[in-house]
């Protein structure tokens, strides 16, 4: 199962890379690429985020509901997200607080910080028999959206810098951040079970799209704001 | 005794209640939470619900404690919210943590606590309803619709992006069972169409976040539809009157017609009509006279009046037995012309044979009227058949008497001046001399000949360039009878001679340079009579003699006729007698002088190309006393 479900989502990965070759969104506008306004581009992203999380949800529930019953489950006291160590703002004043770069960062940071966990989690899945084939398609798309949109909004984040709006100190973050993280996390997400990893991931892309959407109506507030 | 246990039950059984109640004090029971909802994601409440009280006054309290910490906390404010409840304020609340609650039950004798319930705000939302449900009716080239507009619940903060509300409506008539329920997306507005006019319509909306619950309806707005003019009932009535009216005159057209559209819908079954034919005669069984009777005495017709049976061509056709020279293998290649080589059988040609066939067949050279000729393609074809017929011609040149050729003019393609070649000469008078009863020239014109013009004999070209004009072509009608009448465009003499000289045509025809008159008129004569070989024409009403001079308003025309053609590619020409008109000369001299020096080269027989030559057509045209050709629109020399 591992080697039927590697080509495949090579393949996945791969066409998807293809697919956005095909017709590349620059953010500068040269010519012979699509060309996105800000607004477009963060509707785009808000849309990906969304479904992302509509799909975490889904597996949540589904792990809820077929699999924990079956595991002998304690209790969920302690339950540990890796990615606490990444400061969100768990509220309204304080995400409007924060600043655009320092809110953009954040969203990166948690992007960057899933991507190997989900993949991880994907991989196990496939190992076992509590998920069926839908589930673990659901969670190779998963692994693959976390991806695309961690593109998408260092697209956003360019385009946003290209337009004066944002400084120029996201720039640097990208990299050495997700270094750091993944490195600070990669122990901590290898000891999270998967119904804490879904739980907390629920979560996680529940605050991405939320941040995102602070962002672009404060940002771009033309409509839908 | 019996009395003293009778009394100590009553009292006990009064007393023991009074005890129990006493005893029945107990901890309180267990208390449930019921429901915890943010209206906004930055506040939240929880509600409670009792369990039995246990006979003592109760208190309830709320404990939480977040997610990951032992640190318990008190439920900050228990009356915002009413009764069982605890309200939890913007600073209290973390969103995307897990609140840990419970709810503890104390009475004097005890508390109990309920079962722990996890709360993250996020999940809890449950905004308020809609505010500002405006309704109205709106008019539309359609009708009239109802425009419902409102506004998010002022709790909820959309403008930051803090919370994406999603709406959904609801309208019924008012004495209506079921609502019709829309689903409008994150708009603030929402149109309804297709309203029964006259009716109360309620419309209700309301909210939900897109990760939550929704809210609760809106208050019913009520609006009124007023009623409309019911165009639709009065158009239809309009219609109907329309159609029967239109029903009515078509069933009085067609009662008007009854004949006639019987006819057309049921036709009748034609019955045999041969006229003449009588079916009772063949019932009695007399074949014979039966089809006496059919036999027309009128047919063949024999009247005068030929314009019924009027032919415009007469293909005479001169076969030519002997094998062309061998520089025209190519040439014979040609579909046309091996379609026209070998019979001699004038009656029943199709393809190549008439002109107008011809010209198709051969690569579209069109039959175009006689006083449109600009196509040099079509002269170049020309050119082209000429060298062919030359070669032909030579031949019979050659071997007068054996040589079967064909001659056809081609009146119309080339509108040629016919001129006196021997054998038209004969054919003009439409009486074929002996000698040249059987033979034939086959002159084709096959187009594809023409861009290989270069690779034409030159020397042969002059000489039938002539020809070109000479050519006329005749077609026999059905009935080679005398009633035929044939496009004549050139005085033929009859005089038979196998030689002609063509060169001096040609020459002459180069010279004046080759062109097309612009206008010719046709002209018919009459045959009177076809023999095996000769055909009689009937002499014109304008002159007193046989085939007479032609003339063609202006521009006359006139035809030497051919003594003979020489054994070389030369045509005699004979002198005209006849000169119905004296007086175009045309620098005829300067024609001989130049084919006197154009002579000795076209003697040579090279293909020399002489170059555009004679290229304009000389629109007078000189009597020729000399026998030479006058001025016939020569073809371009290639």
């Amino acid at each position: 199962l591992l080697t039927l479900s590697l080509p495949v989502s090579v393949l996945l990965l791969a066409g998807e890379r293809i697919l956005a070759s095909a017709a590349p969104i620059c953010v500068h506008g040269q010519a012979g690429c699509h060309f996105l306004s800000l607004a477009d581009l963060f509707d785009r992203v808000i849309q990906h985020s969304a479904r992302m999380h509509s799909i975490s949800s889904d597996l949540h529930s589904e792990f809820e509901q077929y699999v924990l019953p079956s595991r002998n489950h304690i209790g969920r006291i302690n339950r540990h997200c890796h990615t606490a160590t990444i400061l969100t703002p768990n509220g309204k004043e304080n995400a409007q607080r924060l600043a655009r770069e320092e809110l953009t960062e954040v969203i990166l940071k948690l992007l960057v910080a899933w991507k190997d966990p989900l993949w991880q989690f994907h991989q196990n899945m496939v190992h076992q028999d509590d998920f069926n084939n839908f589930s673990s398609n659901k969670a190779l798309e998963m692994s693959y959206m976390v991806h695309e949109l961690r593109k998408g909004v260092e697209k956003v984040a360019d385009k946003m810098q290209h337009l004066g709006m944002i400084s120029n100190s996201l720039s640097g973050l990208s990299s050495p951040e997700a270094l750091d993280t993944s490195s600070d996390t990669s122990g901590e997400s290898q000891a999270m079970s998967d119904h804490d990893l879904l739980y907390c991931f629920r979560r996680d892309s529940n605050k991405v799209q939320n941040y995102l959407k602070i962002l672009k109506c404060r940002i771009v507030p033309e409509n839908g704001c | 005794m019996m009395w003293r246990d009778v009394g100590v039950t009553l009292i006990l059984s009064l007393i023991l209640p009074v005890v129990a109640q006493g005893a029945r004090h107990t901890p309180p029971g267990k208390p449930k939470l019921t429901s915890c909802r943010s209206p906004d994601k930055e506040t939240f409440t929880c509600w409670w619900e009792a369990g039995s009280d246990g006979g003592r006054p109760t208190t309830y309290s709320l404990f939480y404690h977040k997610e990951n910490s032992e640190t318990v906390y008190e439920c900050p404010d228990y009356h915002t919210a009413g009764a069982n409840s605890c309200f939890f304020n913007k600073n209290e609340t973390s969103i995307w943590v897990n609140y840990n609650i419970t709810v503890v039950a104390t009475n004097a004798l005890g508390n109990n606590f309920s079962d722990p319930v996890d709360v993250d705000v996020v999940y809890i939302v449950q905004p308020h309803t809609p505010e500002n449900v405006t309704v109205g009716v709106l008019e539309d080239e359609d009708g009239p619709f109802l425009r419902v507009s409102w506004e998010p619940p002022r709790k909820a903060d959309t403008r930051s992006g803090w919370i994406t509300l999603i709406y959904e409506l609801r309208v019924k008539l008012e004495e209506a069972e079921e609502w019709e329920e829309h689903r409008a997306g994150q708009q603030k507005m929402f149109n309804n169409f297709s309203l029964h006019s006259g009716g109360v319509y309620m419309v209700q909306v309301r909210c939900k976040p897109d990760h939550g619950f929704w809210s609760e309806w809106s208050t019913a707005s009520y609006v009124k539809v007023p009623d409309y003019i019911p165009r639709e009932r009065s158009m239809w009535i309009l219609i109907a009157v329309f159609s029967a009216f239109i029903f009515l005159i078509l069933t009085w057209i067609i009662t008007l017609n009854r004949s006639s559209v019987k006819h057309c819908l049921l036709p009748p079954v034609p019955g045999p009509k041969i006229k003449g034919f009588d079916q009772q005669l063949l019932k009695k069984g007399k074949p014979e006279e039966v089809f006496n009777s059919l036999v027309v005495q009128s047919f063949p017709p024999r009247s005068t009046d030929y314009e019924d049976l009027l032919v415009e061509y007469l293909e005479v056709y001169v076969n030519e037995k002997q094998e062309l020279m061998p520089e025209g293998k190519d040439l014979r290649d040609v579909g046309c012309l091996e379609s026209k080589s070998q019979s001699d059988n004038d009656s029943g040609r199709g393809s190549c044979d008439s002109h107008t066939l011809l010209m198709e067949k051969c690569g579209g050279v069109e039959s175009k009227d006689e006083s449109s000729y600009e196509e040099p393609e079509l002269l170049q074809g020309q050119a082209g058949s000429w060298e062919r017929l030359e070669r032909g011609d030579s031949q019979v040149v050659d071997t007068p008497d054996s040589s079967d050729a064909r001659v056809k003019t081609w009146p119309l393609v080339f509108s040629p001046s016919i001129h006196g070649s021997s054998d038209n000469h004969h054919y003009g008078t439409l009486e074929m001399p002996k000698q040249h009863s059987t033979s034939e020239i086959t002159y084709s014109v096959p187009d594809h000949l023409f861009p290989t013009s270069t690779s034409f004999p030159h020397h042969h070209h002059p000489e039938y360039r002539d020809s070109l004009g000479e050519y006329s072509e005749y077609r026999h009608s059905r009935s080679p009878s005398t009633g035929v009448l044939y496009h004549w465009e050139a005085q033929h003499h009859p005089q038979a001679h196998s030689n002609f000289n063509i060169r001096n045509l040609e020459r002459q025809k180069e010279a004046t340079g080759f062109g097309l008159p612009p206008s010719r008129s046709m002209e018919y004569v009459e045959v009177q009579k076809v023999n095996q070989n000769q055909l009689v024409l009937k002499p014109l009403s304008s002159h007193g003699r046989g085939p007479s001079q032609v003339q063609f308003g202006r521009a006359v025309v006139d035809y030497s006729k051919v003594n003979g053609v020489n054994n070389d590619n030369v045509l005699l020409l004979q002198r005209q007698r006849e000169m119905a008109e004296a007086g175009q000369y045309c620098d005829y001299r300067e024609k001989e002088g130049a084919e006197a020096e154009r002579y000795p080269t076209q003697q040579q027989g090279k293909t020399t190309k002489d170059g555009p030559v004679a290229t304009q057509l000389q629109e007078s045209t000189c009597l020729t006393t000399s026998g030479y050709v006058d001025t016939v629109p020569t073809m371009p020399t290639f």
